[in-house]
C-alpha cells in the first residue's frame, strides 16, 4: 500500500472515531477513569480475613 | 483534557486516548463494584443522541440513584454468586462453553509477547472481560512499555475480544440481575461495534 493510501486510511479511521466516540465526553471520562481505582496492583477484597490457610486454599484453586 | 493530553506519549492521538478512557471505564466497572467516589464521578457524565451517548446518559442516571451497597449486591449476583454468577464473562466460556480453555492459553501467549503479566493478587483467569479492557487501555496509552501500534492492537482485539465481547455485553444488557449494569452492557456493546468498524478501516 502506498504511503498516501496508508495516511488516508489512518485519517479515515481517526475521523470515524472522532464522530463515533463523541458520545463519551472526554474531560469527565478522564477524571472518572483514573480517579481512585488503581487497577493493576490492588489487593483482593474477599470479605473475610486472608489468613495463610485461606491463601493456601486460593493458591490451590488458581488456574 | 489538556492535562490528560500532556501525560500521553506523543504517538497517541486524541481519538485513541478517548478509546483508552472508554476501556478504562469498562474495566473499572467490570473488575469490581464501583466505590461511592467513583459513582459520584460517573453521575455527572453526559452523552449525545448516539447509542453510545445514550448508554452513558443511562449509566450516569443509574449512578445518581444507586448506592454502592446495592451495586455491590448486583455485581455479586451477576458475576460472583455461589460458585458462579448469572454471567461468566470469560472468553473461554463464550467461545468453547468451558472455562480455562484454549482461548485463555492463546491469550497468555500474546500477553507474554506484549509484555503483560497477570497480577500476583488476581485469582481469576486473565480472559475475563474486565482484564481484557484493562489490557486494551494499557496497550493504547503505553502502560506496559511503548504504546502498542494500532495494527497490533487490531490483531489482539480481533483474536481475543471481537469473537465474543458484543455477545457478552448484550447478555449483560438483558441479565435478570442487572439494573445499574444494564447501560454498562449498552456502552460495551456500542463501543465494541465502533472498535470493529474503526479497526477495519486500516489495512
Amino acid at each position: 500500500m502506498s504511503r498516501t493510501q496508508d495516511d488516508r486510511a489512518v485519517k479515515g479511521r481517526r475521523d470515524f472515531l472522532k464522530l463515533a466516540t463523541v458520545g463519551a465526553p472526554a474531560a469527565a471520562a478522564a477524571t472518572v477513569a483514573t480517579g481512585g481505582q488503581a487497577l493493576a496492583a490492588e489487593p483482593t477484597e474477599l470479605g473475610y480475613t486472608e489468613t495463610p490457610h485461606v491463601k493456601a486454599y486460593l493458591e490451590s484453586c488458581r488456574f | 483534557m489538556a492535562q490528560a493530553a500532556a501525560t500521553l506519549a506523543p504517538e497517541v492521538s486524541e481519538e485513541d486516548a478517548l478509546r483508552a478512557q472508554l476501556y478504562d471505564l469498562l474495566a473499572v466497572l467490570l473488575r469490581k463494584p464501583p466505590s461511592g467516589d467513583y459513582l459520584a464521578g460517573i453521575g455527572v457524565l453526559a452523552g449525545d443522541a448516539s447509542g453510545l451517548g445514550q448508554g452513558i446518559d443511562a449509566l450516569a442516571a443509574g449512578a445518581r440513584v444507586s448506592t454502592p451497597e446495592g451495586i455491590d449486591r448486583e455485581f455479586h449476583r451477576l458475576f460472583v454468586g455461589l460458585g458462579r454468577g448469572e454471567l461468566l464473562p470469560y472468553a473461554s466460556f463464550y467461545i468453547t462453553g468451558f472455562l480455562n480453555e484454549k482461548p485463555l492459553a492463546k491469550l497468555r501467549g500474546d500477553m507474554g509477547e506484549l509484555g503483560m503479566v497477570r497480577d500476583a493478587a488476581a485469582y481469576e483467569p486473565e480472559d475475563n472481560i474486565g482484564s481484557l479492557c484493562e489490557m486494551m487501555a494499557g496497550m493504547i496509552v503505553g502502560r506496559f512499555g511503548d504504546p502498542v501500534p494500532v495494527a497490533r492492537q487490531k490483531d489482539f482485539f480481533f483474536t481475543h475480544i471481537a469473537p465474543w465481547a458484543e455477545h457478552f455485553f448484550s447478555d449483560l444488557e438483558g441479565a435478570e440481575s442487572a439494573t445499574f449494569y444494564v447501560p454498562v452492557g449498552t456502552i460495551g456493546k456500542e463501543f465494541m461495534q465502533i472498535e470493529k468498524h474503526s479497526f477495519r478501516m486500516i489495512d
